[in-house]
């Protein structure tokens, strides 16, 4: 089975933008990356279109995993989540992670193969207990 | 609910928004980032260029059709909000209306499982909830109590402390401003109800 | 009957000499490598341990040693010496980074 895909999700596109440069440098190619960030108007912000963009990019038969910043960015993942069709919809999760760390931890899991509640959990072990 | 009247509710809520998007800026810049105006404004344009289309369809489906318009447009932490209103809102209702109190309240419970809150934090669901009260004791002049209703519970988020959003980080100083959340919908609520009556 | 007296071990250890010693990349590939690997892998900064799962990504990274520090490597499983082998060898390499070459290469 193919490896985990990863999205960022950034209230600003150049964070995205950099988190995931950091985890091509870091981990390589061999996980789906795609990263969006800033609001349907261009600013800084979050907007669940581009965020369902960057789940089709990254997607994998494995799942996909997603890294967010602050609050907006994690319910409009949510939604873009909810809005997928039933088929994709149970394979994507919202990680509970410090998203440039969790997005590199994550991608480090994905590429050795792990299945996706494992690359999660691994995301989340970074956040407070 | 003929099309024509859906028209109608629809542009009068749309305009209603897009006339008051530079209030509701200055509210978020007071206590959020200051997008509120800008993201609303926007997803409320593209729900009024679409409002002769959604106009035709049975009341669920324009319902839904607006909802994701929201989503999709207005971004943001309201885009997911009032998004999940309008969507919620659009799976429970009847085509005429006439359970409009029980769907508004399973709209009202699914803005709260999406936004992770509960009334008292200084956020629309401040206003949701007694407009929701309101509904549910019915009344025949329910078009002029619901913006007075609407209208109080707004201005009643203005001593409030924010513990939810973006503007629970400025603690105290969140204190003293009315919540842009509960200023739009207060709006959204008045509007519908002035095309009500008209 | 199994003889379950016969499980593979290795352990090893290696001087890191790249620049940010086990820090970062040099992390994420160590943990890359170890899960290619059955057996299970485990690195330590002492030969008493603490010993650390080498597969996980979070825990690796917390180990944090500088260049310098001796990074120790025990497995155990199918392909134990193997593994141990090739983490050695991943250290010794510097990691594979061109700029970490060290200036003095005769290493033994």
């Amino acid at each position: 089975m193919a490896n985990v895909g990863i999205v960022i999700v950034s209230h600003s596109p150049k964070i995205a933008e950099g988190a995931a440069d950091m985890v091509r440098q870091m981990v390589g190619d061999s996980v789906n990356l795609a990263y969006t960030g800033g609001d349907p108007g261009g600013g800084l912000g979050t907007g669940v279109a581009s965020i369902r963009e960057a789940i089709d990019r990254a997607w994998s038969e494995a799942g996909v995993a997603i890294l967010v910043d602050l609050g907006g960015a994690e319910t409009n993942s949510e939604m873009a989540v909810e809005m997928l069709d039933a088929e994709r919809r149970g394979r994507v999760v919202v990680c509970n992670a410090p998203i440039v760390e969790g997005a590199v931890m994550a991608a480090t899991e994905a590429s050795g193969g792990s299945p996706l509640e494992t690359v999660r959990r691994t995301a989340e072990e970074l956040s407070p207990q | 609910m003929t099309p024509a009247l859906l028209h109608r509710l629809i542009l009068a809520v749309a305009d209603e928004v897009i006339a008051h998007a530079d209030e509701l800026t200055e509210l978020d810049q007071a206590v959020g980032d200051g997008d509120h105006g800008i993201n609303m404004k926007r997803g409320f344009e593209a729900v009024r260029a679409d409002a002769g289309a959604t106009a035709e369809k049975p009341l669920p489906d324009a319902l839904k059709a607006i909802g994701t318009q929201l989503v999709m447009k207005v971004g943001g932490a309201s885009g997911p909000l009032y998004g999940t209103l309008f969507l919620a809102l659009s799976k429970e209702i009847a085509p005429d209306a006439s359970n409009l109190s029980a769907a508004f309240a399973s709209a009202v419970e699914a803005v709260k499982s999406r936004g992770k809150s509960q009334p008292g934090q200084k956020t629309m669901l401040d206003v949701l909830a007694p407009v929701q009260v309101a509904l549910a004791e019915g009344g025949t002049d329910l078009s002029v109590r619901l913006p007075i209703v609407a209208a109080s519970a707004a201005d009643a988020t203005i001593p409030m402390l924010a513990t939810r959003g973006r503007a629970s980080f400025l603690g105290e100083r969140s204190i003293g401003h009315m919540d842009p959340g509960a200023r739009s919908l207060a709006l959204i609520v008045a509007s519908v109800c002035r095309a009500l009556e008209g | 009957m199994k003889d379950l007296t016969a499980t593979e071990q290795a352990t090893d250890r290696a001087e890191l000499i790249n620049a940010v010693g086990l820090h970062a990349r040099p992390s994420v590939k160590l943990t890359q490598l170890a899960k290619t690997f059955e057996c299970r892998v485990e690195i330590a900064l002492s030969a008493d341990g603490p010993w650390v799962d080498a597969k996980s990504p979070v825990k690796v990274m917390r180990v944090k040693a500088p260049r310098g520090a001796v990074l120790h490597v025990r497995t155990s499983g199918p392909g134990a010496e193997a593994a141990a082998d090739a983490l050695m060898a991943l250290v010794r390499g510097g990691f594979g980074d061109q700029s970490n070459q060290p200036a003095d290469l005769r290493h033994g």
